[in-house]
């Protein structure tokens, strides 16, 4: 079993150790990639056909129910008048 | 890096600013590398690791946490890789744990006795890592090189803080055995 001190030196000696890099290419292909990847996103989320028009968020539900409402309608209409 | 700067950073990357990237990839890149390649011993396989750990940031950033870590997050994905890269392959650790660390020498102010004596402990160091298991070994990678906390390295290796705090005591007395085991014989005198 190790003592703190022990411990404390294995911990120095790791800390110590040489940091590491990736070859030059990879980083510049990696940044690449990555640069792309965001530009693409932001391309995608300030399209117009990516982006939904504000009316579009009131008029739709709107249009919708409305249609339903006289769709519904003519077919109540529809049903009590064949029974007549 | 410093907490504050870190939760900027987090939020700017996720409005897709390259700029902040670019800060964490110089920050973060070099120690992701170390780690996967002293995780996969193959620095051809780590830099393909390092490349996918970074498209996955990439990918998901959006979906970050305002207070995201992004050192934990980035260690958790690339050590996932790494076992998924390992499953996929039916990898054989006693042949990777094999094979000789060959970093070339630090690059320091010291003396010549100095920096012979920093290299042979690094070389001491580096070997003894790569003697040990992988399970004990991505441990002290995370919490001794990388400088985790032991509840984020916990959290990167989906295990208890209790039961990581344990394994890694046990990484650290193996770790001591092995160099210990490598430790040079001091030369008898002549005469």
């Amino acid at each position: 079993m190790t003592t703190w001190e022990q411990e404390d030196e294995l911990e120095e000696d790791l800390s110590a150790l040489r940091v590491h890099d990736a070859s030059p290419e990879r980083v510049a292909r990696i940044r690449a990639r990555c640069v792309a990847a965001l530009a693409a996103r932001r391309k995608a989320e300030e399209a117009p056909e990516g982006r939904e028009a504000p009316w579009r968020a009131w008029l739709e539900p709107a249009l919708a129910l409305g249609l339903g409402t006289l769709y519904l309608a003519e077919a109540v209409t529809r049903a009590l008048a064949a029974y007549r | 890096m410093d907490r504050e700067i870190e939760l900027r950073l987090v939020v700017r990357l996720k409005a897709g600013d390259p700029a902040a990237f670019e800060a964490i990839y110089e920050a973060y890149r070099p120690r992701l590398f170390g780690f996967l390649v002293r995780l996969s011993r193959r620095r051809d396989l780590a830099e393909d690791l390092l490349e996918e750990t970074w498209v996955r940031l990439m990918t998901r950033s959006a979906t970050l946490t305002d207070d995201a870590r992004l050192g934990p997050w980035l260690f958790t994905v690339a050590r996932n890789l790494y076992y998924s890269w390992r499953r996929s392959r039916a990898v054989d650790t006693s042949r990777t744990s094999e094979l000789d660390p060959a970093w070339p020498a630090p690059e320091r102010g010291d003396s010549p006795f100095e920096a012979a004596a920093r290299r042979e402990l690094e070389r001491r160091v580096e070997a003894a890592l790569a003697r040990l298991p992988l399970r004990d070994r991505e441990l002290l990678l995370l919490v001794g090189v990388e400088g985790l906390t032991p509840s984020e390295a916990a959290g990167a290796c989906g295990v208890p803080a209790v039961t990581l705090r344990a394994r890694l005591h046990r990484a650290r007395v193996k770790l001591a055995a092995e160099m210990d085991a490598d430790r040079p014989v001091p030369r008898a005198k002549a005469g």
